[in-house]
């Protein structure tokens, strides 16, 4: 599940082989921005860039560069897209540019890699055409805001459960949602390794009486995986950085780490 | 105490300017006891090619700290000076080096041999061997729990 297919049993590069795949109806939407000073998006506005219209060369630039996504990203597969859209909208708030791309095909592969790459290619295209007028315009925000069909079914970056890659109530930290009301996890080295995970978030409304053993117990049963990795009579755990017991109560914020016995020195 | 000094780097160090910087300028050591440890090229399997060492960051420096605070409890301590390694080395790289120093011999070798037995089983660092068979997590050996656990008592 969460192994990275894109390599083989020896650690090379290779490109997946899908032809066993079902062919499904995909879409998928990839989500940037751009900011930038408040009168560089008055101008865009406005209409009265120097090189034109920033909007419409950025959103032709974002479908262009979907068709060509197989030639820019080694392992990707050259795709049949039936449609791609890219909306770009001036946020006031931003202030800046919100770029949305979505792609579709009917296919034995993703397109989420297309999506991604019309949304940074838009992206691209407003920084060139806006550069003359302002250079500390800040691209960000890059990711898939969700994608249907296929194998693993629908996903959305906000709805977590539609994730098989990751438990219920379960974020990994590297993404913006954060909750407040939530255990940070951290696992370490072989451990680290076995899951395929290296930080995770769990709420906290997860667990009824919130202790260690009840978190360890709940990501137990997750899976088998999870179950025989936690299940080592040599699992150590802390609890924001100092050594814990499984009767340590956890309150939100806490930091819980899981890790094999030290080898160091 | 403030002559305590811990990092945790990827560059390697000098055992020889790690003593001076900690003896230096300073009239109350009478002794310094330093332990460098290396990489070796075979450990539970033979050609041990590199290893790469992976830590908890900020729990590291905490236990490390927590060891010394303890050391200082037990002996009179003139200072002390830990380095250890994270990332990749090869065999004959030094790895990690602990300094003690205090006015007398027994403080600096008791401590500094007490500060590494510790440091083994206490500190979160993990060692990954890479040898020509394979890469693989190194396992914790019962002797340094043995080693650590003797202090307990006396």
């Amino acid at each position: 599940m969460n192994t990275l297919t894109h390599l083989n049993a020896k650690g090379e590069a290779r490109m997946v082989d899908v032809s066993e795949k079902q062919t499904t109806q995909r879409t998928a939407t990839a989500t940037a921005s751009v900011e930038m000073h408040a009168s560089t998006l008055d101008m865009i506005i406005q209409g009265g860039h120097p090189k034109g219209d920033v909007l419409a060369t950025a959103r032709i630039a974002g479908i262009m560069a979907a068709k060509r996504t197989p030639e820019l990203i080694p392992l990707c597969h050259p795709l049949m897209l039936s449609k791609v859209e890219v909306d770009l909208e001036a946020d006031a708030q931003l202030p800046g540019v919100r770029i949305r791309a979505t792609c579709k095909l009917a296919g034995q592969t993703g397109v989420e890699m297309e999506a991604l790459t019309a949304a940074s290619v838009a992206a691209l295209t407003v920084y060139d055409m806006c550069k003359a007028v302002d250079k500390r315009m800040v691209i960000s925000n890059t990711y898939v805001e969700e994608k249907t069909g296929g194998k693993s079914g629908d996903w959305s970056f906000d709805n977590l459960a539609t994730d098989p890659s990751q438990q219920p109530q379960a974020s990994q930290s590297s993404q913006p949602t954060t909750s407040a009301n939530a255990l940070n996890l951290h696992f370490f080295a072989e451990l680290r390794e076995q899951l395929g995970v290296d930080n995770l978030q769990v709420a906290l409304d997860a667990l009824p009486n919130p202790t260690l053993q009840e978190l360890v117990n709940y990501l137990q049963s997750q899976d088998s995986k999870w179950d025989t990795a936690l299940k080592s009579p040599n699992l150590l755990m802390a609890v924001n950085q100092q050594m814990a017991k499984p009767t340590q109560k956890l309150k939100a914020g806490d930091e819980v780490a899981f890790f094999p016995p030290v080898t160091g020195g | 105490m403030d002559s305590c000094f811990i990092r945790v780097q990827q560059e390697s160090f000098d055992t020889g300017k790690e003593v001076q910087a900690l003896a230096s300028q300073r009239t109350d050591i009478g002794a310094v006891v330093s332990f460098t440890g290396y990489v070796r090229d075979f450990n539970e399997k033979p050609e041990v090619t590199a290893l790469t060492l992976e830590h908890y960051p900020g729990m590291t420096e905490q236990a490390l700290e927590q060891i010394v605070h303890d050391a200082e409890e037990r002996w009179a301590l003139k200072g002390t000076r830990i380095i250890h390694r994270i990332g990749r080395m090869e065999p004959g790289d030094p790895i990690v080096l602990v300094v003690t120093a205090s006015a007398h011999r027994q403080d600096a070798f008791d401590a500094c041999n007490f500060i590494m037995d510790f440091l083994k089983t206490r500190a979160p660092f993990w060692k990954k061997e890479h040898t020509a068979s394979g890469d693989y997590w190194v396992s914790a050996r019962t002797s340094d729990t043995q080693a650590a656990e003797r202090w307990e008592n006396n």
